[in-house]
């Protein structure tokens, strides 16, 4: 599709500061509130970036301690996703299933976390064994939350146990109290919650922005789906705003343990809580990328004006853009959801960063949408979003193409406490399996999950909020579904398990895969399951060529989660490192890495630690948290090469409309690639050549790419890999690699 | 709105005199020690022109603060609160400008606040304090 | 038939034709490129009036996307 020239935008108007309001009842809700637990700490502010101590609490016991960081887990594991996968690692054994009461939710900020002059530095990590993958997924964040831990004196918070009741934690870190209470009378959806709670914890207005709250919501009770909210109080809009550690249901288990929430309040904000050795670097380099966002966003991404949403009309013209469940990569619709259509409904004149200093400010918000469906019909809110993933998710994927149905979407799957990558692909899943009939009205209560059917689609969710009816089948996630429909036979079981957009039970994020062979590798080979927060290769390999070869996708597969892993231990957003570039970013060496800012990372760790790196000692420190990560998969069951395989949606055209929907592509292929002809065959055969061929080189793949990160054909880590990591200091982590042929 | 305005003929960049406004403003407005942390520069350029960096009190940092640190005083002035202030320097990077100002002693950045220290200063009468309408804020 | 090569792939090219016009028959939208012309690379504000001769190798390098 020729993306049609944007139309000149006007403006959006909206009073942003006008909305529903939430808080009459707050007194009530605050009086029905009993304390369980009370226990005073001496807040602290990190020095050189660490606090050096975690905080644990029990829910069962209601146990609160301080926990030390010990010098082996800084060398080791850094911060952020290293100090979590840590934690968890230690707190459950290889029989743990998600809802086991030792299983645990860790929030880790990491060591840079928390400076306010770096574009994307107040980003948090969280962990826990997924209900979806029975592996750890770690989720990254934005939102105040982290920083606001680590400024009342933790680098991480550890949650354990399980409560018998739904109780809120509360740590003060202007008090120095952390209190376990009741509450009972709380709501459950995160918009109205958040809300209530900023309210009733911030002692007075101007306190609001020290507060925020990780909650969830109504649908995270009745589905494996569940995500959190981290919230920071929007001064201008003078409401709360939501960021989500969204994938892999770590808000289910957050439910299942009966947390309604957990508020932090820190102290008020300054320039240099970190007590960074060299404050001038920070606020130099801050003070860099602040003028190049300025001066280049505009011309390039335009992410102030559209967050990540610049991409949609994007993806369509390079048929990335999923369509009815991956199948397509473009639509004709697909102008009636492009960038520009958000920034006329986001609101510009205002400050959108999720932490303080985010120039990038790509945190947009549709102010002033009345809600047409739910328990919140006719209510006007601020949506967060929408994202890319939003937009491609819940839109193209389901083939929605009416914003404000996209932005309804949107907002239920926020309040109501889901995953929208999640949700999006589940959804775009029982919508083809709708349209083949595999699912029917009969099947789903009534439901016409047809494509673009944004009533039923909304439906469909508010029966998940509700824990009734097909939402709380829907809920269980593609995997958990696709084995539902082959037991009940409804449909041909490879066609199912095929269109099913599932890897180790996490759905696919946003993006077709089908066209290239190193994104393949970029989803399926990952720790966590297909989130391209590892590797986005695609335009590397696709349309820049540069891929190649086996090896050189296998290099692309081994640097880039490596430097991605990175952010995750630092604190760091990854969108200001790629979504802007400097104006002279074509004239170095390898500009796909964005040099100079690889330079600015590696200078805020260390003017924040004091501690030296270069990129060979950065892509260490990630190496040994990557590595562990694989182990650790490896000892909760998964972990290897079986593990790793596509559905083959994500690999090649597994229907006739697909195949033939790119026929010249594939026939061409099949000539200069597999040294067949396609003439005088049927689809039925080229699509068998075809499928045959894509799948061998998928194995390729892993071979090189398993070889280039020093691991075994099955996918385990060698021991000499973890000799040179320094990982073979841990016991466990030894045995279980020997154990596996490593 | 109050605002510092310069009449660039008048000016000659420092050729003929000592900088007194810039020399005003940092050591008597900003207690600095000496001219280089002043919130206004002048700059003699080669063709005998002069040029200077002024804050003209147009608001785009007060759209950008993510704390809300920048607001108008009753005059239109741009002030910065202090105590609100998280020392993003996001003023700085967007003033297009290039006026904003900070000591690496200082947290918080600072500006021209339009005190009219520099307008008595100026030995040639370049400098004045107007009144203009306040400009509709942008999106940036 | 004159033929250019844009990232190894082959197409027909026409007297006149810019660098503009290439990203349009290609529906190169991305906004982070890097052109170049057998290997001389063309700053984005000449796309416009950047002549490709015929015969050319011409790179469209796209930066990463995909936050």
């Amino acid at each position: 599709m020729s993306v049609n020239p944007a139309p000149t935008i006007t403006p959006c108007d909206v009073d942003f500061t006008k909305r529903t309001e939430y808080h009459e009842g707050l007194e009530a809700i605050r009086a029905a509130h009993r304390v369980l637990k009370e226990v005073a700490f001496a807040p602290s502010l990190p020095r050189k970036g660490y606090n050096d101590r975690t905080l644990y609490v029990d829910l069962t016991t209601r146990e609160v301690k301080e926990k030390p960081v010990t010098q082996q887990m800084k060398d080791l594991f850094v911060g952020g996703r290293g100090f979590g996968l840590w934690h968890l690692w230690n707190a459950v054994t290889p029989a743990t299933r998600w809802n086991d009461p030792e299983n645990e939710i860790v929030i880790s900020p990491g060591p840079v976390a928390g400076i306010t002059q770096y574009p994307g530095s107040g980003k948090s990590l969280v962990v826990s064994i997924s209900p979806q993958t029975d592996i750890p997924i770690d989720s990254n964040v934005g939102g105040y939350f982290g920083p606001l831990l680590k400024f009342s004196g933790f680098d991480a918070l550890e949650l354990q146990g399980k409560s018998d009741q739904d109780v809120i934690l509360f740590i003060d870190g202007q008090k120095g109290i952390i209190r376990v209470e009741t509450a009972p009378l709380e709501p459950a959806d995160s918009h109205v919650l958040a809300e209530i709670l900023t309210l009733m914890y911030a002692e007075d207005e101007a306190d609001r922005v020290n507060i925020s709250v990780v909650c969830t919501g109504a649908a995270a009770e009745h589905s494996l789906i569940g995500m959190l909210n981290f919230t920071w109080w929007d001064k201008r809009r003078g409401c709360i705003r939501l960021k989500q550690a969204g994938r892999g249901g770590i808000g289910t288990v957050f439910r299942d343990k009966k947390i309604r929430a957990l508020v932090c309040r820190g102290p008020a904000v300054k320039a240099d809580l970190n007590h960074p050795v060299d404050f001038e670097t920070l606020a130099r380099t801050g003070i860099k990328l602040h003028q190049e966002i300025r001066t280049q966003d505009n011309l390039q991404c335009k992410m102030r004006r559209n967050g990540t949403a610049h991409i949609v009309e994007i993806m369509d013209a390079y048929d990335l853009l999923p369509v009815h469940n991956f199948q397509y990569g473009s639509h004709p619709d697909t102008h009636k959801i492009a960038s520009y259509v958000w920034e006329g409904r986001c609101s510009q004149m205002t400050s959108d960063g999720c932490w303080y200093g985010c120039s990038m400010g790509c945190a947009k918000g549709a102010d002033g949408l009345v809600l047409k469906t739910g328990p919140y019909k006719g209510h006007m809110v601020t949506v967060d979003g929408p994202e890319y993933e939003n937009a491609a998710g819940l839109g193209s994927n389901g083939g929605v193409f009416d914003p404000d149905s996209l932005l309804e979407l949107n907002f239920y799957c926020d309040t109501y406490g889901i995953c929208t990558i999640t949700y999006g692909t589940l959804a775009a899943f029982v919508m083809e399996c709708y349209q083949r009939g595999i699912l029917n009205k009969e099947r789903t209560g009534g439901l016409e999950l047809t494509w673009g059917n944004a009533e039923a689609d909304l439906e469909m969710m508010h029966q998940m909020a509700r824990g009734e009816g097909f939402g709380r089948i829907a809920g269980q996630g593609v995997k958990k579904m696709k084995e539902l429909f082959i037991a009940n036979g409804w449909g041909d079981p490879q066609l199912i398990n095929d269109i099913g957009m599932e890897n180790k039970g996490l759905e696919y994020s946003q993006y077709l895969s089908k066209e290239s062979l190193a994104q393949q590798g970029g989803y399926a080979l990952t720790n966590k399951g297909p989130q391209h927060d590892e590797a986005w290769v695609i335009f590397m390999d696709m349309v820049n060529k540069q891929l190649p070869t086996f090896e050189d996708k296998a290099e692309a597969l081994y640097y880039f989660p490596l430097w991605r892993t990175w952010f995750g231990l630092m604190g760091f957003c990854k969108l200001p490192w790629n979504d802007v570039a400097p104006a002279d970013n074509a004239t170095t060496a390898e500009p796909a890495k964005i040099p100079e800012h690889v330079q600015n990372y590696l200078a805020l760790f260390t003017a924040t630690t004091g501690i030296k790196i270069d990129v060979e000692t950065m892509l260490m420190q990630s190496a040994r948290v990557y590595n562990f990560q694989r182990i650790f998969n490896i000892r909760m069951g998964k972990g290897l090469r079986a593990n790793d395989l596509p559905p083959y949606r994500a690999v090649g055209p597994v229907t006739r409309e697909e195949y033939e929907s790119r026929s010249e592509r594939y026939d061409k292929q099949m000539l200069d690639e597999i040294g067949v002809d396609p003439a005088g065959k049927s689809i039925e055969e080229k699509m068998a050549i075809t499928r045959r061929y894509r799948l061998d080189r998928y194995s390729q793949l892993c071979d090189a790419v398993y070889a280039r990160r020093g691991w075994t054909p099955d996918g385990v880590p060698t021991m000499a890999r973890l000799k040179e990591l320094g990982l073979d200091v841990l016991p466990e982590v030894v045995d279980i690699v020997k154990a596996h042929g490593g | 709105m109050r605002q510092l305005k310069i009449n660039l003929p008048k000016c000659d960049g420092g050729r003929n005199c000592d900088h007194e406004c810039e020399e005003a403003c940092a050591v008597k407005m900003f207690k600095l020690e000496d001219r280089q942390g002043a919130a206004l520069h002048i700059q003699a350029l080669e063709d005998g022109e002069s040029a200077a960096v002024i804050c003209d009190q147009c608001g785009d940092c007060v759209t950008v603060c993510p704390a809300d640190a920048l607001s108008r005083n009753k005059l239109g002035v741009v002030m910065i609160d202090k105590k609100l202030c998280v020392g993003c320097y996001m003023c700085i990077g967007f003033c297009e400008k290039g006026a904003f100002e900070r000591q690496p002693k200082w947290l918080e950045p600072y500006k021209c606040t339009a005190c009219g220290i520099c307008v008595k200063a100026c030995p040639h009468a370049a400098l004045e304090i107007v009144d203009v309408p306040v400009p509709a804020p942008r999106i940036i | 038939m004159s033929m250019i090569q844009v990232n190894g792939d082959p197409l027909a090219w026409t007297p006149g034709l810019t660098v503009r016009g290439l990203l349009q028959a290609k529906n190169y939208i991305f906004p982070m490129l890097i052109v170049t012309i057998d290997d001389r690379r063309v700053e984005r504000a000449d796309y416009d009036r950047e002549l490709i001769p015929d015969g050319s190798v011409v790179q469209v390098i796209h930066l990463l996307s995909g936050g």
